[in-house]
């Protein structure tokens, strides 16, 4: 947060292109576009900008902290609520960093399994994006048609994981519980159904004269710029880069999967939609074969070490009560070393960076989120645009706060 | 090619691979580095080591928790580069210590260092010459302390109105 609080409007006294003089004026936090309390201080010359400058820090809830107070099975119900909208992907590349640092690998069912998760959640933190932003642009049934299948998707987590939003479902060493029959019932329906309603959606937008003036050379990013400012995700495939660690540095069985990166040439706010929607056919197309080629077997390590033995054990062995006992007072210690992964979050790279001391407490965790890279190259996008394209760039830079300010 | 008294150290840990350079040198390392290959700046982030068990293990080189291993200083600052055509990864580190502990910015170097850097400035109260803007970034302005750092205590915001105000208040007094 900055030192220029209460900023409402000033005249700045410099001279502007068009004569005038640039205004200064505030934008957010709380303005329903910014997609959580983002606040932009801009400077206007006329409607046009001329700098901007981001204020962030109002959702800080100090996750980082909060790890280092908790032991490495506790971590994973933080790690659900910095990148709100995507928890599995976020609880993914906590477990996967812990492993690697356990030097464990979870069997293939569990794998595919998470990869399920990851793709689901992918489809659903897009559909909240394409939702928000049509609404903002002016396509106000966007948001009905989105959030009906965003509904579905929740209903398969709350199956899978008993939680809607939160769903801690990926842990280190494997995943909370293996699917259920309903649940690979309702994924088979959602596959069927879901490219269907991705043309929905694409009727409503892709040719929509509105929605195309307000986006089309709207936000420019030059494929150059996307990579010194080290842009992500849709940010840099809608630059035409094609890079998605699912390709490039494949994790979790993602090499086992047919499936295109999609990129767009526009470098516009349009290229990145197009982006999107395309991710979302290559969403269902891995989920449609993850589901086919889903392997058997046990969705954990067998490591009474790191995981709690199944409930029957309990009432027969006494080792497995120990091993329970010493779980859930103390936990588990995990080797000194550092590792930092990377998975694709729907919105770039989202990073895990474990140090351990060898203790039952990390020594720091740093999640590396993509929102707060690609929001520094907010400025570079939105330079010499009006005022109200703004709203169109940050709109499909889909930032979540939540996730800048962890 | 990195210069070879650039590198002070260097190892694999979890599979990553990272070497050790000096504080001072950092500049001339990171700058090498990009020339090397290596563009991208994947995050930049810092590591309180304040009374740190650094318990033996053989396997570790020293200053990992190795069985000859104090940490060099108390701040370890990491940088995370990757090389995006041959896509590997490198990790940078660097021991600083002092009041206020101090490091040259690598923002001109690799932009996305910004944030980064007012992020650990503001978290751990390292400070970056040269940086263009090196002010808060999470925390409000006003803030005193800097809360990712070991001796500050968890749960340390004094809440409003609270019954037990005086008794959670831990943080340090404002100036």
């Amino acid at each position: 947060m900055s030192a220029t609080e209460g900023v409402t409007i000033t005249k700045t006294g410099e001279r502007g292109a068009f004569g005038g003089e640039l205004l200064t004026v505030n934008f957010g936090p709380h303005h329903p576009s910014t997609h959580g309390v983002l606040r932009l201080i801009v400077d206007l010359d006329g409607e046009q900008i001329r700098r901007v400058k981001p204020v962030i820090g109002y959702l800080h809830t100090g996750i980082e902290k909060q790890m280092e107070a908790l032991r490495w099975q506790q971590g994973v119900v933080v790690t659900d609520r910095h990148d709100y909208l995507s928890p599995p992907i976020n609880n993914l590349a906590y477990a996967l960093a812990v492993e690697r640092l356990l030097g464990v690998e979870v069997p293939p069912r569990a794998q595919a399994l998470r990869v399920i998760m990851c793709e689901l959640t992918r489809l659903s933190s897009h559909l909240v994006w394409m939702g928000t932003s049509g609404l903002e642009l002016g396509a106000m049934s966007m948001l009905m048609y989105c959030f009906r299948e965003r509904d579905t998707i929740l209903d398969m987590n709350e199956e899978i994981s008993g939680f809607r939003m939160h769903t801690s479902y990926i842990r280190p060493g494997g995943v909370m519980a293996d699917a259920t029959e309903r649940f690979l019932e309702m994924l088979d329906t959602f596959c069927h159904e879901m490219p269907g309603h991705i043309d929905e959606y694409e009727a409503l937008l892709t040719m929509n004269p509105i929605w195309r003036a307000r986006t089309i050379g709207i936000g420019r990013l030059s494929p150059e710029d996307a990579k010194v400012l080290g842009a992500t995700g849709p940010m840099i495939r809608g630059s035409g880069i094609p890079w998605d660690l699912r390709k490039t540095m494949p994790y979790s069985g993602y090499e086992n999967y047919d499936f295109e990166v999609a990129t767009s040439d526009d470098c516009d706010c349009y290229g990145r939609y197009l982006v999107r929607i395309k991710e979302m056919r290559e969403a269902v197309k891995i989920l449609r074969q993850a589901l086919d080629k889903l392997p058997d077997g046990p969705v954990n390590i067998d490591d009474r070490k790191i995981l709690p033995p199944p409930r029957e054990e309990l009432e027969t062995s006494m080792e497995a009560v120990i091993h329970h006992f010493k779980l859930f007072t103390e936990g588990y210690s995990v080797p000194p070393g550092d590792v930092y992964v990377a998975v694709e979050s729907g919105r770039g790279e989202n990073g895990c960076y474990i140090v351990s001391d060898g203790t039952h407490k990390p020594r720091r965790v740093k999640f590396r989120s993509a929102s707060f890279v690609n929001l520094q190259a907010l400025e570079r996008m939105a330079l010499n645009h009006m005022i109200a394209d703004m709203i169109a760039i940050i709109g499909t830079a889909d930032t979540v706060l939540g996730d800048v300010d962890r | 090619m990195i210069a070879d008294e650039l590198v002070a150290d260097r190892g694999v840990s979890a599979g990553d691979q990272w070497i050790t350079v000096p504080a001072e040198r950092v500049r001339d390392a990171l700058a090498a580095l990009k020339a090397d290959g290596y563009r991208l700046l994947v995050f930049l982030t810092c590591v309180d080591h304040l009374a740190s068990p650094t318990p033996a293990s053989p396997d570790l080189p020293a200053g990992r928790g190795g069985a000859s291993g104090e940490w060099p200083a108390r701040y370890e600052l990491v940088y995370q580069l990757r090389n995006l055509e041959t896509r590997e990864q490198l990790r940078v580190r660097a021991f600083v210590d002092g009041d206020p502990p101090r490091i040259d910015s690598a923002w001109d170097i690799f932009p996305p260092a910004n944030w980064d850097e007012r992020e650990t400035y503001d978290l751990f109260g390292i400070v970056f010459n040269e940086h263009p803007d090196l002010t808060r970034i999470l925390m409000p302005d006003d803030w005193v302390g800097h809360p990712l750092r070991r001796d500050y205590p968890v749960g340390g915001e004094p809440v409003d109105f609270s019954e037990e105000h005086e008794k959670w208040q831990t943080a340090p007094e404002k100036a």
